[in-house]
């Protein structure tokens, strides 16, 4: 990543111009009290290139437990484009192991993998459980655009990075944004976007279609997860193919303390929530408003920061949004992707952000660049 | 051809000038080393020397204007290709000296012994620098010419890079003949006669023309996106280490260097958007002076450690001169021997946010790298690069070609000759 001056975005455009002179990572934000004010160091960790030429980083998880080929707090990063950087199409996970800086290629799953309905081309959605196994979404094309999309699937991996299984079905299409989840150890629960119902070829329009959907798994010793329900619990959400981007639908999920799963809706630019995410019998359709506009700029990936708060990564330029679940309250941002390369800066840069178990700030990825980067 | 004096008419004779080049100054030139000062005028039309331990043209102070060319083999028999090479041996021993390609008198009713554009210029500092490519050991599996076991392991075939959209036309060859002068036409001319002389042994495959400031300007020439290029070139005793094969490899190849050509295009119409100060962020270098981001001259060594308040380093982790820095690839070190190009205007699609798309400037870097070993050269600083260099955001790598340039010529042989005559 570049050094530049980080500043809230009200004080984007004067601090840009004095990171001229300046070139320092300082975060300012409106509130004192905030996440971000406690961050200022930006490192880049590893490229996400593997062998393959894999382009376009998307998801990222940290490992919590020691599995496999996989280390407790390694790193799990996605790809979503193949070499010739067609979207949809990326088929690699690799490994960054913190404790020795290394970088190994954890995953490369077939294009064409029974079970998994167009092909392959690795989401932002991922997870790695408890028991080792590793599910990852696909959102698969063949030539780049969603021209050729397909519905995709979750695809379940040992801990070796072999394919164990995939996940599909009707309640299954382009499982898209990044997920979140409950590991009890024998069951779990997975909270995952669907944004690929109906949306055609870019230039259509809006389709409020997309869904948030709840698969409980049964982990049985030593073998694959197996699906024991699939819950609707959002639905209604909006999701457009796109010429530049594939697809916008909803991407961010995270779960709170209290059961609530918050929503980054990216085309009504807001963060919403749906309570008691984990045992609703129903949909709560776009659930309930918790910040909209303000700082957001095509929210996308999203996490909860120590403090409780949300932080999600705009779309549209190269900030990180601090919210205030409770109060919905946007408590400032940092622009953590100032590449000027974009205009606004980091514009289509930013998009998986996983924040750190071991309290160590947060990873994101920087798609001009294809790295990950760690901010503390 | 190999063993005649170079006792010809000059060019300007030749056209009927009165004076000859002086061959004292060529003597003068003996001493090759990168980085020159600006010439007089008189030392920057003299000529190089073309015999030597070494070939011409890979140390040597750069000149104005490049032409090169590759060439694939259409020569059935080995014969077939050292009568080439002679030819053309003897032809660049002219040609340098600012002679005529061709000895002897022109004969009306026959084709010309030299195509004539570059009568009444002088030598020019002229170099024609010869590489063997991977097609000239095998093609397509077939050992054409018995050389097969002579390919050096360090000849080897570029891994794909990250971020490579190479094109089909402007890679690879079984051979290369590269032309530099302080007058494009002189290069040009070079190149065409070298071509001429290869009627039924050899085929272009593809060209490139290029220019550069070093012969004018004072100190590190300057690239088109306004950056000194090759500031961290070695010097001295440095550079003789990295640039020459040595008894590693096989014998007919000490001397000689290995030449890795990258054609980059650059996306100048971007570039030229972005402030000066994110510039120095993707360079790693104040774009004036050249001197590394907290240094105050060019040559001040980078403090790749420096932080700034935050811990942030103030040379970014994904600035272009960390990245090549020798420091950061474990002591790797080439010669950067690098000329812009500008081929026109068409259309092309940028491969980053925010993909531009439409006509633009078919501009940029001829990049060459010498070494003694691929391997551990280029490949080892450019497999990062190629990943997370901030500067692969205006960079497109679509041309690449690898060549072993063989030592230089003694008087009476020949160009490659111990590759051909050794057991």
């Amino acid at each position: 990543m570049m050094a530049y001056k980080t500043c809230s975005t009200l004080l984007a455009v004067s601090c840009l111009a004095l990171a001229a002179a300046t070139p320092v990572a300082q975060a300012q934000t409106a509130d004192a009290g905030a996440y971000l004010a406690t961050v200022h160091k930006h490192h880049l960790v590893t490229s996400t290139v593997p062998a393959n030429g894999d382009q376009n980083p998307y998801a990222m998880v940290v490992a919590p437990v020691t599995a496999g080929v996989v280390q407790k707090d390694d790193l799990l990063v996605d790809n979503f484009n193949n070499r010739g950087n067609l979207q949809g199409t990326g088929s690699t996970i690799i490994d960054y192991r913190p404790s020795t800086g290394q970088t190994s290629l954890f995953a490369t799953i077939p294009h064409n993998l029974p079970g998994c309905p167009g092909g392959v081309g690795l989401s932002t959605a991922m997870v790695m459980l408890k028991s080792g196994w590793v599910i990852v979404g696909s959102a698969p094309s063949t030539d780049g655009t969603t021209k050729t999309l397909g519905p995709g699937c979750l695809i379940v991996l040992d801990a070796t990075g072999k394919v164990a299984g995939t996940i599909a079905g009707p309640e299954i299409a382009d499982p898209w944004g990044n997920m979140a989840w409950i590991d009890n150890g024998g069951t779990a629960t997975l909270f995952v976007s669907n944004a690929g119902f109906g949306i055609g070829a870019p230039g259509q329009p809006v389709q409020n279609s997309a869904t948030v959907l709840r698969i409980g798994l049964s982990i049985p010793a030593g073998k694959p997860p197996q699906v024991t329900s699939k819950t609707v619990i959002g639905s209604g959400f909006s999701a457009q193919a796109d010429a530049s981007v594939f697809l916008i639908g909803p991407t961010g999920l995270t779960l709170g303390k209290d059961g609530t799963l918050y929503v980054s809706d990216a085309i009504g630019n807001r963060v919403v929530a749906i309570p008691d995410a984990a045992a609703r019998t129903d949909s709560a359709a776009t659930g309930t408003l918790v910040s909209k506009d303000g700082l957001l700029n095509r929210p996308l990936a999203m996490d909860m920061a120590p403090n409780g708060h949300l932080l999600v990564v705009n779309g549209l330029n190269g900030q990180v949004v601090e919210i205030d679940p409770v109060t919905g309250k946007q408590l400032g941002a940092q622009w953590i992707d100032a590449d000027e390369a974009q205009t606004p800066p980091g514009s289509g840069d930013l998009f998986g952000l996983v924040v750190n178990p071991t309290g160590k700030g947060f990873y994101y990825v920087e798609d001009d660049v294809n790295t990950v980067v760690q901010a503390q | 051809m190999s063993g005649e004096k170079l006792n010809a008419p000059s060019r300007r004779s030749f056209f009927g000038v009165a004076g000859g080049l002086a061959g004292g100054v060529a003597g003068a030139m003996v001493t090759r080393a990168q980085a020159s000062p600006i010439l007089p005028q008189d030392m920057s039309e003299a000529a190089e020397p073309f015999y030597g331990a070494h070939q011409a043209g890979i140390t040597t102070p750069m000149q104005d204007s490049l032409y090169f060319a590759s060439f694939d083999l259409a020569a059935t028999s080995r014969q077939d290709v050292v009568a080439l090479l002679q030819t053309w041996t003897a032809a660049a021993a002219r040609l340098t000296a600012g002679l005529p390609a061709e000895p002897g008198m022109q004969d009306d009713n026959e084709p010309p012994l030299d195509s004539g554009e570059a009568m009444g210029l002088k030598a020019s500092r002229l170099t024609i620098t010869f590489g063997f490519g991977p097609d000239i050991f095998t093609l397509d599996g077939k050992d054409r010419y018995g050389l097969a076991t002579k390919r050096p392991s360090a000849l080897v075939d570029l891994p794909v890079f990250n971020g490579d959209q190479l094109v089909d036309g402007q890679c690879g060859g079984a051979l290369c003949v590269q032309a530099c002068a302080n007058d494009p036409q002189v290069a040009f001319h070079a190149v065409r006669q070298l071509a001429r002389l290869s009627y039924g042994a050899a085929t272009l495959k593809w060209v490139q023309s290029g220019f550069a400031t070093a012969n004018k300007t004072q100190g590190t020439p300057r690239n088109l996106m306004g950056f000194k290029d090759g500031t961290m070139n070695p010097a001295g005793a440095a550079m003789e280490d990295a640039v020459w094969a040595g008894p590693e490899g096989p014998a007919w190849m000490q001397g000689g260097s290995y030449m890795v050509a990258r054609r980059i295009r650059i996306a100048l119409e971007h570039w030229d958007r972005m402030r000066v100060a994110f510039q120095e962020q993707t360079f790693g270098r104040q774009k004036a002076s050249g001197a590394p981001l907290g240094g105050k001259a060019e040559f001040d060594a980078p403090d790749f450690n420096a932080t700034d308040a935050s811990g942030n380093y103030v040379i970014p982790e994904t600035s272009h001169m960390r990245l090549a820095a020798p420091a950061n690839n474990g002591g790797a070190q080439i010669l950067r021997r690098s000329y812009s190009y500008n081929d026109g205007a068409n259309f092309v699609a940028e491969r980053w946010p925010p993909w531009h798309q439409g006509i633009e400037y078919d501009s940029g870097l001829f990049f060459q790298a010498y070494q003694k070993d691929p391997r551990t050269g280029f490949i080892t600083i450019f497999d990062k690069m190629s990943k997370i260099d901030a500067l692969n955001q205006f960079t497109t790598h679509v041309g690449s070609a690898i060549f072993a340039c063989p030592p230089g010529v003694r008087k009476g042989g020949y160009i490659g000759q111990a590759l051909f005559e050794t057991a």
